[in-house]
């Protein structure tokens, strides 16, 4: 085996530890994190863009400058907002 | 009665180059701003007089049609000003679909955000809004000594300034959820050692609407570089509206120069053979010149007589110079 072999096959033990590690300790906090941010980003757009769900918040003028941001989360933003609490909500 | 003179605010103050002129409906700020415009153009300054009001009036004064035309030449120095709010919301929308279109590279706006964009020029603040963010480019380009803002009357200034505070609060506001969302994003990455972030679009839009309501709202209420007027005229409502008026502007920080007294009927009448009618209207005047005295004692600035035909053309608003500031030379 090679020098360089070696080294490769270290790092590869040492990267599927690392990633061991990060699944056991850390995965759940990276996806609670994501969560919140997803969660603010839904409340960021109501701030922003409320008037679409009848909830004028902001004055129009500078909401629109923002909206070319937002068009692909509107869709889920607008099911997540106006949907009942239901079963799903726990699987969430 | 001592009267500091108009004139003398503008030699002192020279750095106040943002000059207002408030007041109810109908008293002749528009009159004024013309007429301070011509004052200053002639005295060799770069002027530039823009109405904030949909309903401008302008190109009535100056008997030149210029809304929507941008800054227009009416003579050597003096600039006037009417901005055209439909259009620019049009544009403006116009300019926000495209971005769209772009972005995603959509051969169509999907229905719902249509209609959304629709929905948001009908709304009120929207002309509002349109011409305050065009004033703000009015002042951020630059070119002009003076800026005189042809003010809509004092309800819709009210509006107007406290938008400026109401924007400034709220786009605080959602920029620091903004920043918390990015910091959440920096977490998820550095957890699971990613590289560094995309830049935040949005936050660097949103710090680029807070860079120019903070611009104009600034400039609103400078001391050192904004005079703000207001035109009163010798009547009972119109003495009570303004002191309400001058408290509501104080909470803004509005830094106010001073008063002027506009339609001020010459006292020499009253000698003369006139009727019933006109002396009730000149005793009415002399009690409430005497209020106005007491009421804002000190800070008025001048008071111009009632002329006999309305303001419109030059000849007009030359006069009205005269009335206000004496020697044009």
């Amino acid at each position: 085996m090679s020098k360089d072999e070696k080294e490769k096959k270290k790092g590869g033990i040492f990267q599927a530890v690392k990633e061991f590690v990060y699944g056991v300790a850390a995965h759940d906090s990276a996806r609670f994190a994501l969560k919140t941010r997803a969660s603010m980003e839904h409340l960021f757009i109501l701030i922003t863009m409320g008037d679409m769900l009848g909830v004028p918040i902001l004055p129009p003028y500078y909401s629109l400058r923002l909206l070319p941001y937002v068009v692909p989360q509107i869709s889920t933003w607008k099911r997540r907002m106006l949907r009942e609490k239901d079963l799903t909500d726990a699987l969430a | 009665m001592i009267r500091i003179s108009l004139s003398r605010i503008f030699e002192e103050y020279p750095d106040r180059r943002y000059i207002m002129f408030g007041g109810k409906g109908g008293l002749g700020k528009t009159t004024f701003s013309a007429a301070t415009a011509y004052y200053l153009a002639k005295k060799g300054k770069r002027v530039l007089v823009f109405s904030v009001d949909p309903q401008a009036s302008l190109s009535d004064i100056f008997k030149q049609d210029i809304f929507g035309k941008g800054a227009t030449e009416i003579m050597p120095n003096l600039y006037a000003q009417e901005i055209d709010a439909d259009h620019r919301v049009k544009e403006y929308q116009q300019e926000i679909r495209q971005k769209i279109l772009d972005m995603y590279g959509m051969e169509q706006i999907p229905d719902e955000i249509e209609s959304y964009i629709q929905a948001a020029a009908a709304e009120p603040a929207m002309e509002e809004s349109a011409i305050f963010d065009e004033v703000v480019d009015i002042v951020v380009t630059g070119g002009f000594d003076y800026y005189i803002y042809d003010l809509v009357p004092l309800g819709h200034a009210l509006y107007y300034l406290s938008m400026a505070s109401v924007y400034d609060a709220w786009i605080d506001k959602i920029t620091n959820l903004r920043t918390q969302m990015r910091e959440y994003d920096q977490v998820a990455a550095t957890i699971k050692r990613e590289k560094t972030l995309d830049e935040d679009a949005i936050l660097n839009e949103l710090l680029y609407i807070k860079d120019r309501i903070n611009k104009s709202s600034s400039i609103l209420t400078d001391k050192a570089k904004t005079a703000f007027f207001f035109v009163l005229t010798g009547e009972e409502m119109v003495i009570k509206d303004t002191v309400k008026a001058a408290e509501l502007f104080a909470k803004f920080d509005v830094p106010l120069s001073g008063y002027i007294i506009n339609r001020v009927l010459p006292k020499e009448l009253i000698n003369q053979n006139i009727p019933e009618y006109l002396k009730n209207r000149l005793t009415m005047q002399e009690h409430y010149l005497k209020v106005i005295d007491e009421q804002f004692a000190g800070q008025i600035l001048a008071s111009v007589p009632e002329m006999e035909r309305d303001v419109t053309g030059m000849a007009m608003i030359e006069k009205m110079a005269r009335a206000m500031y004496g020697d044009l030379s």
